[in-house]
């Protein structure tokens, strides 16, 4: 009887309580904004004055969509805001696009390698050395960065960039295929090491050195590339490989590591399950 | 007769659980947590004249030596602490400079700008005599 | 030569003694059940709980800069520091669930109807600690995961009326999370609740051996369950006697909580240690998807889903209140829930509803 009159009494507050709950819809949001926009919460630039006016009709249709494509992007996976490169101040919304607070703005096709290079030094470097920079330097028609990686919405970049549809815009596919397969097989190792190193994270065994010393020797080798010079990426791959052979050796030995691990719980819960059997059947012998 | 198996198969088991779960304990007991001990590397001072540097590779780190004009000689890793790439010495500016993503260190291996978080891990450098002793 | 060293001491201490008569004067009844040996199996995890702990806690740093550094150095570089986190982080787990299962047979039996109570009460006080426990316990490898889930775990307390913010600033040592939190939840984790958690089960345990084990309402003979007047203790002159018929059994199910657990950290090692487990903390970084620890994803999913957050937290609390004092709730004497339709239907849509939410949370 006692428990109905319980229940009676939550059913009371439930009846007391829900009338300022009539909106339902949105709540999620709300729910969301409130738990994760908090101070606490870290401040993430989503809320800064540039995402605000670029999201709004304010602004022309064309610039509206720059946020989504560069919430979809590597940069913004890896915190790089609209300041970092555009520079201004997204704290203020009056000075924000001021030039005294070093706004860039959009900059001419020309300007683009330095714009990236701000960040980007090393590949900026070899950049500037290859056909490519020179073409861009001397006649002003060239491909630039954003001719192949796109804008906003960039992504990690891989040796897919190099197919027939971009590189024919400006030349024959011929030469960029000879390229390809200079790179091919080093790129392949690269692609196959991350992806061990994202499955050594997964089973929950931390590679952070060998993380990074992956990423250096891959960021070197692609600045390599963008000098477009195969016979200098064809003379320094053996180099790369051997390089990467030894990320290979470690990675491994992490993979042995973590093989070791599971014989080792295995044999223990083998132990464990022998003796909670053995119990079962003393205890269903009869004393003698 | 066969309780008595059983009591004796339990004890067995007991024991090898017992044992398998000690050995690792006293293993885990009597870690010690140091440095790895590597070879010393030397040099003469005079092959690095003031403001210069020399890159080395030390106990599989690619580290570097410069001799600061207002400082002497240190020891730095060149990996940086971002994401890995090597750091490289810009004479002129008196810094490291990441080619990756711009990171900027001074030659305390303290961050100045970019996305490096953690200074450049130093390595201990000693001199003696005429000679610049590294590890 | 051995039973002359264990004469002598029998001689001046008398232990022998002392345990035969602790033995002889407690018997199970007749119809003892074998899920009646859950609670020992839970005692055994707090245990591993407190060696593998203790273990730990020789490497760890508790400090912001380090945390993260000295538990990754646990798993890594110290010589089976592996084995012993994640014997913790399964284990405590895993004790989680061990403490519902024994409540839940409790529960099932009756058992904790009079003369019990008592026992039901320090039993889900120490539910609670447990809770805490882990809660606490959650925030000190100083990852990325364990960061934000407990940043999203002490908001939830702020959406009371007034005394809300107070409770999300004292779990917080202020507005915000910072290395104080980590030092509080530290003191928590290893100094202020094993001490409560001791305390409370050295009661639970004197009153489960001062009032004798309970017997289960299904059997041929179910135990007299009308309200007691005076202190009386189950004997049970027929029954069987603890040692070691009742001990041979706890001894099993203690056998079958470490094989399951060792199995769950062979075939599913990444399961309480996911890939933000490897991850510094970032103050500055939110993940896409926070959740709180697994056994907070239905309270929070109900917040999610109903509008009004204060109404929500008041019927949690209510429950809360609700199931550690249940026995007053249900002073019916009929111990067997089968024959009680009502009550059986009830706790089964609760269970149900709590998966059902926890599931839901979790995608």
């Amino acid at each position: 009887m006692r428990y109905v009159l319980s229940l009676l009494v939550i059913a009371v507050m439930v009846a007391v309580q829900t009338s300022p709950a009539a909106a339902m819809a949105g709540y999620r949001e709300t729910f969301q904004k409130e738990f994760l926009s908090e101070p606490w919460a870290g401040d993430r630039e989503e809320s800064d004055a540039c995402i605000e006016c670029h999201a709004s009709d304010i602004i022309k249709s064309e610039f509206r969509a720059i946020p989504t494509e560069w919430k979809q992007s590597w940069h913004y996976q890896n915190d790089v805001s609209c300041h970092s490169c555009h520079g201004g101040d997204p704290k203020d919304a009056a000075t924000s696009m001021d030039p005294h607070r070093f706004f860039a703005g959009t900059p001419k096709p020309a300007q683009v390698p330095e714009f990236c290079g701000k960040c980007h030094i090393g590949i900026l470097k070899n950049y500037q050395e290859s056909g490519h920079g020179m073409a861009l330097k001397s006649s002003g028609k060239g491909p630039n960065c954003v001719t192949c990686h796109g804008s906003h919405n960039i992504q990690q970049a891989s040796i897919d960039i190099i197919n027939e549809k971009l590189c024919t815009k400006c030349h024959s596919y011929e030469r960029s295929k000879v390229m390809r397969q200079a790179l091919f097989l080093t790129e392949k190792k690269i692609e196959e090491l991350n992806n061990r190193l994202k499955q050594l994270k997964t089973e929950g065994m931390a590679a952070d050195e060998e993380e990074k010393s992956l990423f250096g020797t891959y960021g070197e080798f692609r600045a390599l590339f963008h000098t477009e010079d195969v016979s200098l990426v064809k003379k320094r791959t053996d180099e790369f490989t051997a390089k990467l052979d030894i990320i290979e050796k470690r990675i491994q030995d992490l993979f042995d590591e973590l093989r070791f691990r599971r014989n080792v719980s295995a044999f223990l819960a083998l132990i464990f399950m022998g003796m909670g059997a053995v119990i079962l059947l003393i205890a269903k012998t009869k004393k003698t | 007769m066969r309780r008595r198996f059983l009591k004796i198969m339990l004890a067995v088991l007991g024991f090898t659980a017992f044992g398998s779960l000690l050995y690792p304990l006293a293993r885990f007991l009597s870690a010690t947590r140091g440095e790895p001990k590597g070879k010393q590397l030397a040099f003469k001072k005079t092959e690095i004249p003031i403001g210069a540097a020399r890159d080395i590779v030390f106990n599989g780190t690619p580290a570097i030596i410069i001799n600061r004009p207002d400082g002497g000689f240190v020891a730095l890793s060149r990996v940086c602490t971002h994401l890995g790439c090597l750091v490289d010495y810009d004479k002129s500016k008196k810094r490291l400079l990441c080619p990756c993503h711009a990171g900027v260190y001074d030659l305390d291996g303290a961050v100045i700008s970019g996305l490096p978080t953690r200074p450049l891990r130093e390595i201990s450098l000693k001199i003696k005599g005429d000679d610049v002793v590294i590890g | 030569m051995w039973d002359k060293i264990i004469g002598w001491f029998e001689v001046r201490i008398g232990i022998g003694e002392l345990v035969k008569e602790g033995l002889d004067s407690c018997r199970a009844p007749k119809n003892v059940s074998i899920f009646q040996t859950i609670g020992c199996a839970a005692l055994a995890a707090f245990v591993i709980q407190v060696f593998t702990g203790f273990c730990l806690l020789l490497y760890y740093a508790p400090n912001t800069e380090q945390a993260f550094t000295s538990v990754q150095s646990i798993m890594q570089d110290i010589p089976y520091g592996w084995l012993f986190r994640t014997m913790h982080v399964v284990g405590g787990a895993l004790l989680l669930v061990t403490m519902t299962m024994h409540m839940l047979s409790v529960f099932v039996m009756g058992s904790y109807k009079n003369p019990r109570e008592m026992t039901w009460i320090a039993g889900g006080l120490l539910f609670f600690t447990t809770v805490f426990f882990a809660f606490s316990g959650n925030l000190l490898p100083w990852s990325q995961l364990n960061y934000w889930q407990t940043t999203i775990a002490t908001a939830i307390p702020s959406s009371f009326p007034y005394a809300g913010e107070f409770i999300t600033e004292v779990l917080r040592s202020g507005g915000q999370m910072s290395a104080l939190t980590l030092n509080r939840f530290f003191a928590l984790h290893v100094s202020f609740l094993p001490f409560v958690f001791f305390l409370l089960l050295v009661f639970h345990l004197f009153l489960v051996r001062r009032i004798g084990i309970s017997s289960p309402p299904f059997g041929t003979e179910p135990e007299n369950t009308s309200p007691r007047t005076a202190y009386r203790k189950e004997t049970y002159p027929d029954g069987h006697p603890v040692y070691p018929y009742f001990m041979v059994r706890a001894a099993f199910m203690v056998m079958v909580y470490l094989s399951v657990l060792f199995l769950l950290i062979t075939f599913l090692p990444g399961l309480f240690l996911p890939e933000g487990s490897v991850i510094q903390a970032n103050p500055l970084k939110t993940p896409a998807q926070v959740r709180p620890e697994w056994y907070l994803l239905a309270p929070y999913q109900m917040l999610k889903l109903i509008p009004n957050k204060f109404f929500t937290l008041s019927v949690q609390v209510i429950m809360g209140v609700l199931f550690i004092f249940w026995p007053f709730f249900d002073a019916r004497k009929e111990g067997n829930i089968l024959k009680r339709p009502l009550l059986f239907g009830l706790s089964l849509s609760v269970i149900t509803l709590w998966l059902v939410l926890t599931i839901w949370g979790r995608y």
